[in-house]
């Protein structure tokens, strides 16, 4: 989104159109351009003892992660101002079995 | 000695004519709207409901119909505007809403209600008086019903002053006025010239630039507006599409993608329409999981990782704002 400046002076962020002025940062997606983003989620795990060692194993092998893309406005004049521009479902695992190797 | 007579006088008229053609001279202005309600007919966009039905039905649906009601988000801005912009600097002249002047709400006006120029002072602090009055209905409405009708009252008075079919082909309609001339009180601006089955509206002209990007540009705007005392900034999305998507190679016009190929027509929608948010993004999401690890096994992290890319189509920056 844009950050627009306070009265375009200085480095403080202008919320309302009669105080924004000019652009501090804008983190938009640009036009005719590729965003990339990388989400990285650790599996639930616990670490135990097993035979006298330790070691960690999963809780969940499976994950069930929503990718959503929101449009959210600024201000809290209504909550039905977000908008969902994406969606989609991603299922992954790690069924293999964790061997440590020294 | 006669014939010279003759071709002096037919080219005085036609210079006469010319000035008063389809586009010419600043025509005298309007009387002031004393009233919203007068302003709002002034700016009436119902008799053109008859022959262009379709495209009035598109322009209901559209925000430009509810220009300062907005979502309803717009009216408690422009209070907001006022509340801790006006009232809190110290050379505005504004201490309580009896000081609001026309000049003050041109901040807002400019873009979404540019025929406020055409109205008193009065008009001015009326407007700013009903979204008040709405603001407060809306609130007691959610406790006492008898609040509802009040405040249904209040909104459609507000949203009777919008960017109607007069804003954009009479008003704004001509961008360079002394290249193109200005625009004329008696004239729809179009695509072409001719005659204009209207009481009021009796010719349409051209206005050169009516399906150009720069059209739009004129709110949709490029930053801080400098015209102003206080310059004001909503919208920057002409400036991206000038500096972002023109450099990119882009060659679409606004209207293209909101009016044409959205097949919304005057329907101008942006990003809470499906049919926009489609033309807008290609997004691919990857996903994979590995076990991340060090060189003990309390250091193995169990990783998902989510790759996301998100292409932008549009022409312009995404969000605005």
């Amino acid at each position: 989104m844009p950050y627009p400046g306070r009265f375009g002076r200085g480095a403080e962020m202008g919320r309302g159109p009669y105080e924004k002025c000019g652009l501090l940062r804008d983190t938009c997606i640009p036009p005719l351009k590729k965003v990339k983003e990388v989400f990285e989620i650790p599996f639930p795990y616990a670490d135990v003892e097993k035979d006298g060692k330790k070691t960690r194993e999963l809780t969940a092998d499976e994950l069930l992660v929503d990718v959503k893309l929101w449009y959210v406005p600024f201000g809290e004049f209504t909550n039905d101002d977000k908008v969902l521009f994406f969606s989609e479902e991603k299922k992954i695992d790690l069924k293999t079995e964790w061997v440590w190797r020294n | 000695m006669g014939v010279l007579r003759i071709v002096t006088f037919l080219f005085l008229v036609s210079c006469v004519w010319s000035s008063y053609g389809l586009c010419g001279t600043k025509p005298a202005e309007v009387p002031k709207a004393k009233t919203m309600a007068e302003l709002a007919a002034r700016y009436d966009s119902s008799s053109c409901q008859e022959c262009h039905e379709e495209k009035y039905e598109q322009w209901e649906n559209s925000l430009h119909a509810v220009s300062i009601l907005g979502t309803p988000r717009t009216a408690p801005t422009i209070l907001t505007s006022i509340d801790m912009g006006l009232k809190l600097f110290p050379y505005s002249g504004v201490k309580t809403d009896d000081d609001v002047e026309v000049r003050h709400l041109m901040m807002c006006a400019k873009c979404h209600l540019p025929q406020l120029d055409e109205a008193t002072d009065d008009v001015a602090r009326e407007i700013v008086k009903t979204v008040r009055d709405w603001l407060s209905a809306c609130k007691k409405a959610v406790e006492d019903e008898d609040y509802e009708d009040i405040a249904d009252e209040l909104e459609e008075k507000i949203a009777s002053l919008n960017i109607g079919c007069l804003v954009c082909h009479n008003k704004k309609a001509i961008i360079h006025k002394w290249q193109d001339g200005y625009p004329q009180p008696d004239t729809i601006y179009a695509f072409q010239e001719g005659e204009h089955d209207h009481p009021d509206f009796t010719t349409v002209g051209k206005a050169p630039a009516l399906n150009e990007s720069i059209f739009c540009g004129q709110c949709h705007g490029e930053g801080p507006n400098f015209e102003l005392d206080e310059p004001s900034q909503c919208a920057t999305l002409y400036g991206s599409y000038l500096f972002a998507y023109i450099p990119e190679g882009g060659h679409d016009t606004c209207q293209e993608c909101h009016m044409a190929k959205s097949g919304l027509g005057h329907d101008m929608q942006a990003y809470r329409d499906e049919t926009m948010i489609k033309m807008a993004f290609d997004i691919e999401v990857e996903a994979m999981a590995h076990f991340w690890r060090k060189d003990r096994p309390e250091g193995v992290i169990p990783l998902g990782v989510i790759n996301v890319e998100i292409y932008n189509k549009s022409g312009h920056a995404i969000p605005d704002g």
